[in-house]
């Protein structure tokens, strides 16, 4: 427990602690002088409005494609192919790399565009800007928003519509009258997450967006990259904190507030229900079918890029990308999955101890110690990875350049799952539960190793899961991070955008995505081989 | 099992929740309980009178905010449950879903680390007492709530404890079921002897399967004793009206015989054995039971008005109304008898003897 509080104390507070003072402190003394300058600076206004701005498009427009996803695959009655291609769909983006819909678009969209110069014969088009960027962005959260409203939608029932429909409301009447309010706090939630996803994006806008529209993850990373000025970028990515932490607030508020899941008895079979008329079910089909076409045909360029010559100008097969990424790209494939390798069981572990400590015992600092192990997982990557810059450069802790400084980057970011997963857990599991082993003889440790921990191990492997997933496609903190000796395919991916070497980025893009399927794929098959057949429930994903 | 089954004593047991917002809450009161070797004994009561808590603080899952627990000559206040050697079978089992039957017995055996070939004797026998040879490889997922509540069962056994403890057992299970399980405890717990307390507030379960039941109220033992001592002699107008239906019927001691007494009411003499010492003039309330009165149509008795009828079958149920005093009426075998409707005027007849007295104030 101590050793948990020292490790939460080094790896969470202290590098945001040493953000902050880095701030406002000038030569020793304090002075907010340089934060009320940054504030007042032009440049870094307009970076905050579009940020903002960009955040706040993205956060509408992909709640509302989410929301159409959620509604037609629960209400519309899809066959089961159209099902799994949506299933596909928008499992893909949650899984790749930052930069995988920018290459698709620049492929797609630029001067020498498949659609944009092959398509339509424009000669000169401009990818680069706010539209691409939330298309872009867009295309890689609405996901998020559907995962997060199907359940909902699935859980209201159609009991309760028919008791409308009965009572002679039209359908549309009825969807606005009784569906939509009850899933109202359910679209507020959905956009708020991607309100903070959006804001927090460095890699689209870092590809897309180019010089007209800078936000401010990108700017600060300029800063410090390019300007080598670390305090500027300190304080820009601290203006980013306001927003994030209003987004983190409001979110805590809308869950803790009420719950907001109605279960008025369990969904009839799909397909059945007349919830939607025959033309507005074609309407939202084919605007689902259209939508997860495209998101398809961005992977399929990705994959076709990766195998010719140089895509939009010669289409010779060849695998000489792949070539390239296991030989020049070899050191960061076997540096990346290292991290990967050692980040993923600590994180699981960190997971499922914190997530039983904060959800099942007692002691003071326990609240503490939940709010706290969220943090680097609600702030912004930027915010985080120039945190940990600030803070592991000198002594004491002069970890800089090191696999560890990644790992337990990734591991404080992106246990939060695996907690969460497992305090929800452990919420289903009854005390008497442990009661019982009590009972029977067992001590505390016997009771947690031979009933509390195989129930909780669906949230240890999701956990896993999870951090496996972010530390092979993560790059918003960990760019900060990486050095000669240790650096991350993602970077590398970056370092090909911008000597436009798009072939290796996009081998580089299909080869995490497959080995993150991959592992997925083995981790699923080793909780369903581990636990008991009843115990099979959370799938792992993101 | 050669082990003698010990007794359990409770002395001054208190049990107290804080409430941020209700302030304390005692849920048991200085609480003074001796249980028999052997037997099995019942707390009963309302829903919140603190039966669970005064069984979790036997078991050990919550420690007493004062008081002792003894097992036999043992003091047991401080040793934690799994040290207790208790068997305690939850209202929802609490079987461990990712083990099968076997396992789940198993348990605790495998927690004492006895050899393998033991185990599979223990749990065989264990499932066998149960009525679920046969089941042993089965999920609990694929058993009925029946089924698991023997598996619950079975596994509290299996480790052969000193104490067995079980909390509203029965109350998840349709009526039926409810019924024939409880039989099969009762039965298996005379045959292991082992002393049991047992929490219910099923009053009709109690009487059912009980050495001896414990009225509970407000966090205190309202009366202790076997069925029959609680419904024939009920020591106060909470117990009397808690175990079953009863008549409370407020009246004047006039004479004073050897073992008898005639009571007044309203005017009507009542003469009636009971051992109990009166005086005359004394206020007292009579505690009649409504199977115990009779209805007729003329004669001795109180007369009354039939205020309404129920007919079950089997009895019927009538209330009346003699001026300000109401009567609750059970007949059974009401063919053969004979139904009176409602707005009759009927003759009440009081019974002679089984009649508790309590002294009023
Ligand atoms: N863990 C607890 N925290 C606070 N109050 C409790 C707790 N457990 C029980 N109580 C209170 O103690 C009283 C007795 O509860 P309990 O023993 O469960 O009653 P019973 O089992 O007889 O229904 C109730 O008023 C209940 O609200
Ligand atoms: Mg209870």
């Amino acid at each position: 427990m101590l050793a948990l509080w020292a490790l939460m104390l080094l790896f969470i507070i202290y590098p945001l602690g040493a953000l902050l003072l880095r701030t406002v402190f000038e030569d020793g003394s304090f002075s907010a002088a340089p934060l009320l300058a940054a504030v007042q600076n032009p440049n870094n206004l307009r970076a905050l409005r579009n940020s903002l701005v960009l955040a706040l498009m993205v956060g509408f427009a992909g709640t509302l494609v989410g929301l159409v996803f959620a509604f037609t695959v629960e209400r519309a009655g899809l066959g089961r192919r159209a099902a799994k291609l949506i299933d596909l769909a928008t499992f893909l983006p949650l899984i790749s790399p930052p930069f995988t819909t920018s290459i698709a678009f620049v492929f797609s969209f630029g001067p020498r565009g498949l659609i944009t110069y092959d398509l339509l014969g424009i000669g000169n088009a401009k990818v680069y800007g706010f539209t691409s960027t939330f298309a872009a962005e867009t295309f890689t959260y609405f996901p998020i928003a559907y995962l997060a409203l199907r359940p909902m939608i699935a859980s209201i029932g159609t009991s309760l519509e028919e008791a409308a429909f009965s009572l002679g409301g039209s359908r549309w009447h009825i969807f606005r009258t009784v569906t939509l309010p009850l899933i109202l706090p359910g679209l507020a939630n959905a956009f708020l997450l991607l309100f903070g996803c959006s804001l927090a994006d460095f890699a689209t806008p870092l590809i897309l967006s180019g010089s007209d529209f800078p936000v401010l993850p990108t700017e600060a990373y300029l800063q410090i990259t390019g300007l080598f000025d670390l305090k500027s970028g300190a304080i820009l990515s601290l203006l980013l904190l306001a927003p994030a932490g209003v987004v983190y607030y409001a979110q805590e508020r809308l869950v803790a507030g009420r719950s907001y899941v109605t279960v008025t008895g369990k969904a009839a079979a799909s397909g059945k229900l007349d919830s939607v008329s025959h033309a507005a079910r074609f309407g939202l089909i084919a605007l689902c079918l259209f939508v997860t076409v495209a998101i398809l045909y961005f992977y399929a360029l990705l994959f076709c890029a990766s195998i010719v010559m140089a895509f939009g100008a010669n289409h010779t097969l060849t695998l000489a990308h792949y070539h390239v990424i296991f030989t020049e790209g070899l050191p960061a494939i076997r540096q990346t999955l290292i991290i990967a390798l050692i980040g993923m069981p600590l994180g699981g572990l960190y997971g499922i101890v914190v997530g039983y400590l904060v959800g099942r015992t007692r002691f003071t600092g326990r609240r503490a110690m939940e709010l706290i192990s969220m943090l680097n997982y609600a702030l912004p990557g930027t915010i985080v990875g120039i945190a940990y810059l600030l803070a592991f450069n000198d002594k004491p802790f002069a970890l800089t350049g090191t696999a560890l400084i990644i790992v337990a980057c990734y591991v404080f970011r992106y246990s939060p799952t695996g907690i969460r997963t497992t305090i929800a857990l452990l919420q289903q599991i009854d005390r008497s539960m442990e009661e019982a082993s009590t009972s029977l003889g067992a001590n505390r440790f016997t009771t947690f190793r031979r009933v509390m921990l195989p129930l909780i191990l669906p949230a240890f492997f999701a956990g896993l899961g999870v951090v496996f997933i972010r530390s092979m496609t993560a790059i918003s903190a960990t760019i900060f991070l990486v050095s000669i000796d240790w650096t991350l395919i993602t970077v590398k991916i970056l370092e090909n955008m911008t000597e436009v070497a798009l072939g290796p980025a996009a081998a580089f893009s299909v080869f995490v995505i497959v080995v993150v399927l991959a592992v997925s794929g083995l981790l699923n098959g080793a909780l369903r081989y581990l636990t008991a057949p009843n115990l099979r429930v959370s799938k792992i994903g993101t | 099992m050669a082990t003698q089954p010990l007794g359990i004593r409770l002395e001054a047991l208190s049990a107290v929740f804080r409430h941020e917002r209700r302030g304390d809450v005692t849920a048991v009161d200085k609480l003074d309980l001796d249980i028999r070797p052997g037997e099995l004994l019942t707390l009963l009561g309302a829903s919140g009178c603190g039966k669970t808590t005064t069984l979790r603080m036997i078991a050990g899952f919550q420690p007493p905010s004062s008081g002792r627990i003894r097992f036999g000559e043992q003091d047991v206040t401080d040793l934690p449950a799994n040290r207790r050697d208790i068997g305690f079978v939850f209202q929802n089992y609490a079987l461990f879903p990712h083990l099968s039957v076997f396992e789940n017995v198993a348990y605790g055996l495998r927690v004492k680390g006895i050899g393998h070939d033991e185990i599979v004797r223990r749990v065989g026998e264990g499932l066998e007492q149960v009525g679920l040879s046969g089941f042993g490889e089965r999920m609990i997922t694929e058993l009925s709530g029946g089924q698991q509540q023997r598996v619950a069962l079975a596994r509290a056994i299996a480790i052969r404890p000193r104490v067995l403890l079980f909390d509203e057992p029965l109350s998840n299970l349709d009526a039926k079921l409810r019924v024939q399980m409880r039989g099969e405890i009762a039965r298996l717990q005379r045959e292991l002897a082992i002393t049991t307390v047992y929490v219910t507030h099923d009053q009709e379960e109690a009487m059912a399967i009980s050495h001896r039941i414990a009225i509970m109220s407000e966090g205190r033992i309202a009366q202790i004793g076997t069925a029959e001592d609680l419904y024939q002699r009920p020591v106060s107008a909470f117990v009397a009206g808690f175990l079953g239906g009863a008549n409370l019927v407020d009246c004047t001691v006039r004479e004073v015989g050897a073992g008898s007494a005639v009571l007044d009411v309203d005017g009507l003499r009542w003469s009636l054995e009971t051992p109990a010492t009166l005086s005359r003039g004394q206020r007292v309330r009579a505690v009649v039971r409504p199977e115990a009165l009779e209805l007729a149509r003329d004669g001795d008795g109180l007369a009354c008005q039939i205020e309404s009828m129920v007919y079950l079958g089997a009895r019927a149920e009538y209330l009346i109304r003699s001026g300000e005093r109401c009567f609750q009426v059970v007949v059974s075998n009401p063919v053969s008898n004979r139904l009176f409707q409602s707005g009759e005027a009927v003759v009440l007849r009081l019974p002679g003897r089984n009649v508790a007295l309590l002294a009023q104030h």
